[in-house]
């Protein structure tokens, strides 16, 4: 386990390398240019000179990086801002704040967007595939099956818009999305992020329900399940102990993945309900040609989907005992 | 004096934090709009003047029905890029600005949108020497700092100063190349406050409280630049430099209490503020609370809905999208609690006078050019006017003028253009258009391309990229013949409007002077209405150069002067449409009982 864990940590570091990398490159392949868009309305060359030196961008491209890798261990100073602290991940061009405070502010509500709805739906999904999938060919799966199939096709910017207008607006049954931090007032968390949680989780429950549906029809006609069965194993035994863990295992693989993804930013998500988290720092980042913050974003991001396949990893030995880690 | 990119640096910049001007009223092309009849046209621009020192003279007249207390919660998709004064130049900081700095100047709105530019800080609007190039100012007693610490003529002083430091550069730059008279080069001039020193050509006499601009050209409109917020005063012990931006001191009726970048702001009143010293703020609210990353639609919407604390809303600068123009339109209610107001500035289509040299096919151009359709995809009579001249209605002077009848013939008269081009004996003529790449320019093309067509032209459609399109008009030798454009000046005298547009001087690589024209009556017209001292007078000159330079060069094409739409929530009283900054006047609302 150890072992594995070494390997696995630094083939990350050697991916997220390659990403920062790859995204400064890209950056600098854009048209737009940072400093003319900080440089405001007045922008004669000598400003424009000032502002790059400002900004920390008049050095070449491979400096530029270099000292920007350094800052993640040893912090670094610039002209304007002052002193990072390591890890730094630089300055803002818009907001001129440290990036890892803005991304640390904003993690939070990533964190809990992602992590309630994904409870809602590895409940609701896992637990209607399970269901229809005893049912087969029952109505209960053919309702289960056709109601997923279209959850499954929905846009959560129009779910959104419509599930608050219907129940915000109009019934009054739940509140407007906000995100207040759950050491405030849990109360006022839980409530401010019900109706994203619920149109997030719609199209996330949607897909579970087909995927555990089709693994564990797949996994009761096994032959060490029918075994079981003749051997005289209960059905529910045989259901949860064998079946159900043969099952979990391309869900893990998935799930690993979707809250991954989902740590890095719900992009759309956030901007139908106006949540400030991770995925509509990422959106501004772009749209302002912001290289310190964008890649602080996606190094979060690619750092959660890595972290994420290697626990995925991990668990698939643990629960599946086919599975040995080397 | 050579002017920045002005209208191109709001397009961009407002780009930037998450949306542009056009795209506000333009997003949707399912026709329709306003119509005539909701009124949404009558407004034609605020009419400015100078007021007198009584006007300056504090408190700011009561409105009607207004209450003291409450909150006001403010809405926005961004938050403010810069709250250092100095570095203050967009409009949309400028909403909060008007809350926490003071500048020596300012502008007093009344209900209707007339404004006048009264004294600030200032006893009144400064005492210019007879050749304009001396300025002095007296500040009003009783000013005092967040902290209750006087306010003084150093701190008026420190804030032009600071102009120099090496972190303000974004701020406006008219008054640093005035004071130094080295144009573009003006950080040569002075190294700023930090070491010690103060400019040679600002005086102060604190026992006197006065403060005096000695000015290496002639300005009759100086006390204009300095009701700029890159200009409001700074406390010289309290700077904190480069942070200054996070958490300037306030003067202004509020200070800043809390504020989470991106996130929001809460606003508290300033005690040490006096209404007796303030002639143009009211302050009725308690406070003011700002909710940044609230998207423009989501915003209209939680508005219009006015529930729990949006009752007491108001979008603190992005106006109702398209796609709810209508509903606020034909809503009773809605409507009720709407405002609107024209955008500062013109938008038109340059045409390079070196590239197309006939006057006559210019004005076919201008004749042929299709504003109703254009305006059509804006999104209809509630996107705005049909502009005529190249002066806005918000111009001081400004008189209409129409001398190719586009007011009654706004979409297009290819027969009048025909005949103009037969006369010249170009008929069928190439012209290359050139946009800037933007769904809605996407869409004007083709209605532009159809009526050159139309008109007997034969139209090259030139599509540029967005983000380098001024960069690439604004290049003397570019191969375009009509390019889309517009202007907005950051004060109200047509100095700031004809001369960076059509002043021979700015013409140039990176200059605004675009159609390139080079005409003498032009540019000594320039030179003589810009030092006639009394600003009204003035006014009446510019207008008359204007209506001759349309008539007899028609260096553009006139598009549209744009028009922005807001709601707020039914608790909000007072309400209303900020002339210069396009935005909700803050400190006029008031929360209704």
């Amino acid at each position: 386990m150890f072992r594995f864990l070494v390997r696995r940590i630094l083939g990350a570091a050697v991916i997220l390398l390659i990403i920062s990398a790859l995204v400064f490159v890209l950056f600098y392949a854009a048209p737009r240019d940072p400093a003319r868009i900080a440089c405001g309305k007045v922008c004669t060359p000598e400003t424009l000179a000032l502002v790059r030196k400002n900004l920390a961008i008049s050095d070449p491209l491979p400096v530029q990086y270099w000292e920007w890798l350094k800052g993640l261990f040893v912090g670094r100073d610039y002209s304007s801002f002052g002193h990072c602290d390591a890890p730094c991940l630089g300055f803002s061009f818009q907001s001129r704040e440290p990036v890892l405070n803005t991304i640390l502010d904003r993690f939070p509500t990533t964190i809990s967007l992602s992590i309630g709805s994904a409870v809602v739906f590895l409940i609701f999904g896992v637990g209607t595939g399970m269901l229809a999938a005893v049912k087969q060919g029952k109505p209960l799966d053919k309702v289960a099956s056709s109601a997923s199939l279209i959850a499954s096709s929905m846009q959560i910017y129009v779910v959104g818009v419509f599930a608050t207008y219907l129940l915000v607006d109009q019934l009054h049954l739940l509140d407007r999305a906000s995100y207040t931090p759950f050491t405030e007032n849990p109360g006022k968390w839980f409530s401010g992020l019900l109706v994203p949680w619920l149109v997030l989780s719609l199209i996330f429950t949607a897909n579970y329900t087909r995927m555990t549906r089709s693994q564990m029809v797949e996994s009761l006609t096994q032959d060490y399940v029918r075994t079981a069965r003749a051997k005289g194993l209960s059905r529910r035994t045989v259901f949860f102990r064998f079946a159900w863990r043969g099952a979990m295992g391309p869900i893990i693989t998935i799930f690993g993945l979707d809250l991954g993804v989902l740590l890095g930013g719900a992009i759309i998500t956030e901007s139908t309900f106006s949540l400030q988290g991770l995925g509509m720092l990422s959106v501004k980042a772009v749209g302002t040609n912001d290289l310190p913050m964008l890649l602080g974003v996606v190094m979060v991001a690619a750092g959660a989907i890595v972290v994420f396949n290697i626990i995925v990893d991990a668990v698939y030995a643990l629960i599946d005992p086919r599975v040995r880690l080397a | 004096m050579s002017f920045s990119r002005r209208n191109f640096l709001i397009a961009t910049s407002v780009a930037a934090a998450g949306s542009t001007v056009l795209s506000a009223c333009s997003s949707g092309d399912s026709g329709g709009g306003g119509s005539r009849s909701t009124g949404a046209t009558e407004y034609t621009g605020a009419k400015v003047t100078i007021g007198t020192a009584s006007d300056s003279t504090g408190p700011a007249p009561e409105i009607p029905g207004a209450k003291t207390g409450g909150t006001i919660y403010g809405l926005a998709p961004d938050d403010f890029s810069h709250l250092d004064p100095q570095r203050i130049y967009f409009a949309y900081n400028s909403t909060v600005a008007l809350l926490l700095h003071r500048c020596l100047t300012g502008y007093k709105i009344d209900a209707s949108g007339k404004q006048k530019l009264v004294g600030d800080l200032a006893t009144d609007t400064g005492k210019a020497s007879a050749d304009n190039k001396t300025w002095t100012f007296t500040l009003k007693e009783g000013l005092k700092w967040e902290d209750g610490s006087e306010l003084t003529v150093d701190d008026v002083r420190h804030g032009f100063e600071r102009a120099w430091a090496p972190f303000v550069t974004e701020g406006a730059d008219y008054a640093q190349r005035a004071l130094t008279g080295k144009g573009g080069k003006w950080r040569d001039a002075y190294e700023g406050p930090y070491k010690g020193k103060h400019l040679d050509s600002i005086v102060t006499d604190k026992a006197k409280r006065t403060i005096t601009f000695k000015l290496a050209e002639s300005k009759p409109d100086f006390n204009f630049t300095l009701a700029m917020h890159s200009y409001a005063a700074v406390p010289v012990k309290m700077d904190t430099k480069e942070k200054y931006d996070k958490k300037p001191v306030a003067c202004g009726p509020y200070k800043i209490k809390a504020h989470t970048t991106d996130k929001s702001m809460v606003l508290i009143r300033n005690k040490n503020w006096d209404p007796k010293t303030d002639s143009i703020r009211n302050a009725y609210p308690d406070g003011f609370e700002f909710t940044f990353g609230v998207e423009t639609l989501d915003g209209v919407d939680r508005l219009i809905s006015s529930q729990g604390n949006d009752a007491y809303g108001v979008s603190i600068y992005k106006g109702v999208p398209a796609e709810r123009i209508q509903k606020v339109l034909t809503d009773p209610d809605l409507k009720k609690r709407s405002f609107n107001g024209l955008l500062t500035g013109t938008y038109f289509y340059w045409i390079n006078t070196k590239r197309v040299t006939d006057l006559k096919v210019r004005q076919a151009l201008i004749h042929a050019w299709p504003l109703q359709q254009i305006r059509q995809i804006y999104g209809g009579p509630s996107a705005g006017d049909f502009a005529t001249s190249v002066l806005s209605p918000d111009i001081i002077g400004y008189e209409k003028t129409d001398p190719y009848n586009k007011s009654k013939k706004p979409q297009g008269d290819p027969e009048a253009a025909k005949k103009l081009l037969k006369e010249a004996g170009k008929l069928g003529q190439k012209v290359v258009y050139a946009f800037p790449q933007d769904p809605t320019y996407n869409k004007t093309k083709v209605v532009i391309e159809n009526a050159l067509k139309a008109a007997g032209f034969t139209p090259v459609i030139k599509p540029v990229d967005s983000t380098s399109y001024y960069d690439q008009v604004q290049q003397i030798d570019n191969s375009y013949d009509v390019m889309w454009g517009g202007w907005s000046p950051d004060w109200p005298t047509a100095y700031t409007m004809i001369q960076p547009l059509l002043d021979g001087d700015a013409i140039g690589n990176g200059k605004n002077n675009v159609s390139q024209t080079d005409v003498d009556w032009i540019n000594e017209g320039i030179k003589k209405n810009a030092v006639i001292p009394d600003q009204m007078k003035a006014g009446k000159a510019w207008a008359a150069l204007d209506k001759r330079i349309m008539e007899e060069v028609a260096p553009l094409i006139p598009e549209t002067y744009q028009r922005r739409f807001y709601v707020y929530g039914n608790k909000v009283g007072g309400a209303q449409f900020d002339p210069n900054f396009s935005a909700t006047l803050l400190y006029k609302t008031f929360v209704k009982a």
